[in-house]
């Protein structure tokens, strides 16, 4: 495939001498995660400058350091050689930084061309506001990036990727100098995909800089100039792209060997646990079929929006099958509720904790016995007693501590209130767990001990059904691995036997990596420089 | 020390300092505030709205909200009164038909709001208007007055020495406070409102749940429309005017979060019994009805600020003596 050589790469061009933004030593810290060390940056005017990394690496939030959406607690950020600092976004974009952000930020129930002009609407000498000069603003706009859209659609009768290309179109009208796209294609096809490359070029060919933030390496090869990679929120290396291979790349952003931090044990007994048949759901599913071992961990490795989330939904009674088979320990399972899926003895631990898993009016213990209340009871009624008993077990349990059973649970950390969740479904005495992104945004104490758990949890004979963006992790903890792409099921193997770049290659569609000797040799020729 | 930080922290603290303060207020500026005669009145006003109350906070809590009370207690006074005076059903019949018919009624805002998928604030303000429309349609606008010599005794009776709606509005609240606290369907109210998403994902059915808190708030509007006619011993279709805003008032007042998942029982009935004595001093001062309006209002955005502000008071407080509790 071209994206493994130079072919179809923009060559690298001599930048010019001034950046239009340095950012110097730059470092930020949450509570509990040091999110940006030291970090030194820069980006030039028409040059697409890719930031990459794993979750957590820091990528998001230097470009929001730069959007002014966070304060940097040391370091510098030059515009055009000066220092400034920000202390909100509306000051970057004074500036000239736009950014588009993963999450949209249009009002739905606008139309395309109020969304565009949104909050800055010209004013006419009467002092109401000009719609001539809202439409025409519009038009030269969509004209400028060749869109095909409707200046008067309402927004939410858009598709995604529309609603996605009107947000950038939103950007680009803001006269910026400097465009921050952080996962642009998450929400895009492939033809669409093609269209923002070229809207790319054509912006960079206007002397445009762009931080372009993606998880897919093919697009990063096919449209970044030059790349910088973090790692734990450190600098690794900044390259022009001509100069990197995907593997180069891709062990920068690992940077150690996987085996050692993962504390893997293989409980896979010899009996099934769900069997899924040519499932097909509303919801995007296309014949999948795949079987789950009693003690077994099995990952579904895919991209965002690959269908691993849809399959997962499938199997607990959130999508409506509309063909194909479902069987939990050989019985039919196909539920219309999550009820159903529970009562079943299924558990589900969702993506965003903080939206679909904690109750924040409730301490640890109600946390932990809402799906099975049935055993705290006395006689008919709750028994407080009992479920303060179970709470106290529990929170020892999963370390937790012992404040968490008076109060309620937001004042835990994001890691602690993963294990108050992992705990409901310990209780709940599920026999099959799904977990999807079960260590997204905490910190590797806390990873640790969901790896833990997630031993514990096999050793005990239940299934484990493992979602995650951290293909590390995924090949790591799983038994065995599903590709998923497009909502299928691409390839079915042993975890131990596919490497991160074969995962990500068949995730991403471009194939598997085939220079793994070059990849050696860069490990014995040392790590990358850092500076 | 810590004790009383504890104490600012806790949900009740707000409303029942908020509580205390018009206490004090009342019986200062009138003699006659603290006197039996004037308590027993207070116990009687507050009797309804209290009542009501309860399926008020119920819907509440689920993360809902229930305009309709005040109009179905109007349409049970006067079926009350129809099928007691004009049919000569037994009163306990009567009774017990009416209490069917608010659960009713509460199923049908209830259905409409989850499996219909209208938000509830509309389906409730829509059966505001139809339920009080039935009461003028069945009565043809006219009230019903001496229903029943039977009634009086329900509200004016008295047992120890106290009026029995005291007992009433006692054993309701113990029996709704028992429900929310040690029912699988109590806690499974707070859980739909506090995440109904996470609810849904743990197994709750949401849906049934948000049914049944409406299904209870039209019990409970019935059975504060028994009230009514008992105390007044008729039925209209203008009865309840105010019951559907009092109800959400003594509820917020009482620290009920509107977003659900907040609130108690024990916070309703201190939120109620505010309202009561607001009114209540304002009538023993002879203040117009209307300045009596506009305070009841000025006290709910206090109680509420006061709420609001509880968590910061309770950190303050720390701070002034030099402890950290506001973790």
């Amino acid at each position: 495939m071209s994206v493994f050589t130079d072919e179809g790469v923009m060559p690298a061009v001599a930048p010019p001498r001034e950046p239009l933004w340095e950012l110097r030593g730059i470092s930020k810290a949450f509570p509990g995660v040091q999110a940006l060390d030291d970090v030194s940056f820069s980006v030039y005017p028409g040059e697409v400058h890719a930031l990459l990394g794993e979750n957590g690496s820091g990528k998001s939030t230097l470009a929001k350091c730069v959007a002014g959406v966070h304060q940097p607690e040391s370091g510098q950020m030059l515009f055009q050689g000066k220092a400034v600092t920000f202390r909100n976004p509306t000051e970057a974009r004074s500036l000239g930084v736009a950014t588009i952000y993963q999450e949209f930020s249009l009002i739905p129930t606008l139309t395309v061309a109020e969304n565009i002009y949104l909050g800055r609407y010209p004013r006419n000498v009467a002092g109401t506001i000009d719609w001539t000069a809202v439409q025409q603003g519009t038009i030269k706009v969509l004209e400028s990036l060749s869109l095909t859209l409707d200046p008067d659609a309402i927004v939410q009768g858009l598709s995604v990727a529309e609603q996605q290309l009107v947000e950038i179109a939103k950007a680009i009208s803001l006269q910026s100098s400097l465009l921050i796209m952080d996962e642009p294609t998450a929400a895009l096809g492939l033809v669409e995909t093609q269209h923002l490359m070229q809207i790319i070029r054509r912006l960079t060919a206007q002397n445009k800089a762009i931080i372009y933030i993606s998880h897919r390496l093919d697009e990063v090869f096919q449209i970044a100039d030059r790349v910088t990679i973090l790692k734990d929120g450190r600098w690794v290396t900044t390259a022009p792209i001509s100069e990197l291979k995907m593997g180069d790349v891709v062990r920068s952003m690992i940077g150690f060997d996987i085996e050692q931090h993962y504390p893997k044990e293989h409980n896979t007994q010899p009996k099934t646990c769900l069997e899924v048949e040519n499932l097909v759901t509303e919801n995007g599913i296309h014949g999948v079929s795949f079987t789950v071992y009693v003690g077994e961990v099995f990952g579904l490795g895919g991209m965002l929006g690959s269908g691993r989330t849809e399959i997962a939904r499938a199997i607990f009674g959130m999508d409506r099958h509309t063909s194909g088979k479902v069987r939990l320990f050989g019985r039919e399972a196909r539920f219309r509720t999550p009820s159903g899926a529970v009562n079943a003895g299924i558990g589900l631990i969702p993506e965003n904790r903080k939206v679909d898993g904690c109750f924040f009016n409730f301490e640890a213990p109600k946390n932990i016995t809402i799906s099975r209340l049935k055993e705290v009871l006395t006689g008919p009624f709750l028994s407080l007693s009992k479920e303060y008993k179970v709470g106290e077990t529990y929170v020892k349990r999963m370390n937790l501590h012992p404040s968490a059973l008076e109060k309620s649970v937001k004042f835990l950390s994001g890691g602690n209130q993963q294990k108050v969740i992992v705990a409901r479904w310990l209780f709940s005495k599920a026999r099959l767990l799904i977990m999807d992104e079960p260590t997204q945004g905490i910190d590797i104490g806390a990873k640790l001990e969901v790896y833990n758990v997630i031993n514990e949890l096999t050793a005990a004979g239940i299934s484990i059904i493992l979602i995650s963006s951290d293909f590390p992790e995924l090949l790591a903890m799983s038994d065995r691995v599903a590709i998923v792409r497009d909502g299928q099921i691409l390839h079915i193997t042993e975890a131990e036997r596919m490497t991160e770049y074969q995962l990500i290659g068949m995730a991403s569609g471009v194939g598997e990596s085939q220079e793994p000797e070059k990849i050696h040799r860069q490990q014995e020729a040392g790590e990358t420089p850092h500076g | 020390m810590d004790r009383i930080a504890k104490f600012f922290r806790s949900t009740v603290a707000g409303p029942l300092v908020a509580f205390l303060v018009v206490v004090v207020i009342a019986s200062l500026a009138s003699d006659r505030f603290m006197m039996p005669q004037n308590l027993s009145n207070v116990s009687l006003q507050v009797a309804t709205v209290a009542v009501v109350a309860i399926g008020a906070t119920l819907v509440i809590l689920t993360g809902g909200i229930d305009l309709s009370p005040g109009s179905t207690v109007a349409l049970v006074t006067c079926t009350l009164a129809i099928l007691v005076k004009n049919m000569g059903l037994p009163l306990p019949v009567g009774i017990i038909l009416v209490l069917l018919l608010g659960a009713i009624l509460g199923f049908i805002n209830g259905f409409l709001s989850t499996f219909m998928k209208i938000p509830s604030f509309i389906v409730t303000l829509a059966t505001m208007s139809i339920y009080r429309g039935l009461a003028f349609l069945i009565t043809n606008g006219t009230p019903i007055f001496s229903v029943s010599t039977a009634l009086e005794p329900l509200f004016y009776g008295k047992f120890l020495g106290l009026p029995l709606p005291v007992f009433y509005v006692i054993g309701l609240y113990a029996v709704g406070a028992f429900f929310l606290r040690s029912t699988i369907q109590g806690r499974a109210i707070y859980a739909v409102g506090g995440n109904e998403s996470a609810a849904r994902l743990t197994g709750i059915h949401v849906n049934r749940v948000r049914l049944l808190a409406f299904v209870l708030s039209g019990l409970t509007a019935s059975v504060g429309g028994v009230l009514l006619t008992a105390w007044l011993n008729s039925g209209s279709p203008n009865y309840g005017a105010e019951l559907g805003l009092q109800s959400i008032a003594a509820a917020v007042i009482g620290g009920a979060s509107l977003t659900g998942g907040i609130g108690s029982m024990v916070a309703t009935l201190i939120g109620a019994l505010t309202v009561a004595v607001v009114q209540n001093g304002l009538n023993l001062l002879a203040v117009p009805a209307s300045w009596q309006e506009i305070t009841l209002g000025i006290v709910i955005i206090l109680a509420v600020a006061l709420d609001m502000w509880r968590a910061d008071m309770g950190r303050s407080f720390g701070r002034l003596f030099g402890l950290s509790v506001g973790k």
